[in-house]
């Protein structure tokens, strides 16, 4: 309850420092809805013109990019702070170490250091879409499916959470962010914007025994959509994302307490 | 002229020194040409040619737009506006040389390094995973790297101009994030330039953008005719120049403008 408390307080101080240039706030919520709005607008038009994209439609495939959106743009707001563009500085410039000194959990300082209120725009975007593509595909919504949309939302959030807690806990070793991190993070969003059946076989597997990046996106879009799994697994798969990305987070936060323990500070 | 030479080479040689660096680099852009391609192939489904660009031909574009987004760096640059910014202009200005031309040989040589680490190995590498296209003869290869050239320098004026909004606003960055958005839009790198309408084409080429990866992709693909080729090189020198002049008029304002801050 404390921790929350003081959580929340350290958000609010970031939400009004950053509302101190209101001006270039706005400019920027600006940019990163335009950049999201116009990634979309490219694929709908080519997608209009291509008439559609392994046999999914227009709608059906701005349902995979407008979920992926919503969810990406929450998850880097609160995770803004385990960003590994961002903590990499903390690793570098050593001013991880005051955070240390604190009598307060180091994880719920990183998660209040940093709170991008600027990402609202891809999250109001991605919600755009979203209501866009239910309009556009005429989803038959069921109690289950309604129950299931937060949720689904919510398993990609610790999904791509737990990228960039394993993004930023590889920087104790490298000092340097790793660009490569950026593979799973940004290219796991335009991955999974797409219906998993166009990529290569090897690519698939891997995205799904090795980063399980089908369960979260892909497989309950099947289930709200009413789709046929051409990969013929088990029905259950369509409504695991939660546990999956749950997972995913609880392996990173593992990984980020061993390597705080390991943490030696750059000494500079 | 030596002088420049010089900023390019130490230019050159800083980028090569970050050698880590580019291999995730490389590898990030390799990963995103794979994710294009496959998309590409499956928009493409049974058809054989789509606008005069066939499959292959797509499947080239994916890699080549990966290839030359280092090199033309589009995708935001803000270090003349930070200079402006914290004052450490003051000292460039002092110097016996081009500030516009100083610049100018820095990012060349940058450039030069993203050309040599990361677009080249990634067309090879590209060639390796897909039967790519190739230029056949020796003016086909001549046209492909004179408008990489001029594309280069382009952007380079484009990005000096945006960064130049820094000499009246104190924080610009903002600003040209939203302006960068469009130029990379606009310049083809998202898909073909072909695949969007008719009118959506003729917008964009009312701005200096498709001139750098669309022109580049579209001489490199062979669907230009000599007379077309000729043409869109002379536009993108038409670009470069107009934009030149800007910044040299810009520029002369802003430095009449400038007040450095003591400290």
């Amino acid at each position: 309850m404390k921790a929350l408390r003081l959580y929340l307080w350290l958000v609010l101080i970031q939400v009004r420092s950053q509302m101190q240039y209101r001006v270039g706030f706005l400019l920027e919520t600006l940019s990163v809805a335009l950049g999201s709005i116009i990634s979309f607008v490219t694929l709908a038009l080519v997608l209009q013109k291509f008439e559609g994209i392994a046999g999914w439609s227009l709608g059906e495939v701005a349902f995979l990019f407008a979920l992926v959106e919503l969810s990406f743009g929450l998850m880097d707001m609160i995770f803004s702070g385990f960003d590994p563009d961002y903590f990499a500085a903390h690793t570098r410039q050593g001013t991880l170490d005051q955070y240390l000194l604190r009598p307060v959990s180091l994880t719920l300082q990183i998660f209040g250091s940093q709170f991008i209120l600027r990402r609202l725009g891809r999250i109001f975007q991605g919600t755009l879409i979203l209501v866009y593509a239910v309009q556009l595909v005429n989803i038959e919504w069921t109690v289950g499916k309604i129950l299931y949309l937060p949720l689904v939302i919510a398993g990609m959030v610790l999904f791509f959470g737990g990228l960039f807690m394993l993004g930023a806990t590889i920087t104790f070793w490298t000092v340097e962010r790793i660009e490569a991190v950026n593979i799973l993070t940004y290219g796991g969003t335009e991955l999974m914007s797409y219906p998993m059946t166009i990529y290569q076989d090897w690519m698939r597997r891997f995205f799904t025994y090795i980063v399980p990046a089908i369960f979260l996106n892909y497989y309950p879009s099947l289930y709200f959509l009413d789709r046929p799994d051409p990969f013929n697994m088990p029905f259950v798969v369509r409504f695991i994302a939660p546990v999956v990305g749950l997972g995913v987070f609880l392996a990173a936060y593992v990984f980020w307490r061993f390597g705080v323990r390991y943490y030696q500070s750059t000494g500079s | 002229m030596r002088v420049y030479w010089e900023i390019a080479k130490r230019a050159l040689s800083r980028q090569l020194t970050y050698r880590t660096a580019t291999l995730a680099g490389l590898a990030t852009n390799f990963y995103f040409g794979l994710l294009r391609a496959a998309v590409m192939a499956a928009l493409y489904g049974a058809r054989a040619q789509v606008d005069g660009i066939s499959l292959q031909a797509a499947i080239t574009y994916t890699g080549l737009a990966q290839s030359l987004i280092a090199v033309i760096s589009l995708l935001g640059w803000f270090e003349v506006m930070r200079s402006i910014n914290k004052g450490e202009i003051s000292s460039d200005l002092l110097r016996p040389i081009g500030y516009f031309k100083f610049w100018l040989a820095q990012d060349l040589g940058k450039a030069a390094a993203q050309l040599a680490l990361r677009g080249i190995p990634l067309m090879l590498g590209y060639a390796l995973f897909f039967d790519i296209l190739l230029p056949q003869t020796l003016w086909h290869w001549l046209a492909v790297f004179l408008a990489l050239g001029l594309a280069v320098l382009l952007s380079f004026s484009w990005r000096f101009l945006v960064n130049l909004v820094g000499f009246w606003v104190t924080d610009a960055t903002s600003i040209g994030r939203v302006v960068y958005i469009f130029s990379w839009f606009l310049s083809g790198f998202l898909m073909p330039l072909r695949f969007f309408p008719d009118w959506f084409v003729r917008l964009c080429y009312l701005t200096p953008f498709p001139h750098t990866i669309n022109t580049i992709v579209e001489i490199y693909l062979g669907v230009l005719t000599p007379g077309q080729m000729l043409r869109a090189l002379l536009l993108q020198l038409a670009w470069f120049v107009g934009l030149t002049l800007a910044c040299s008029w810009v520029l002369r304002r802003g430095i009449r403008h400038l007040v450095i801050q003591g400290g």
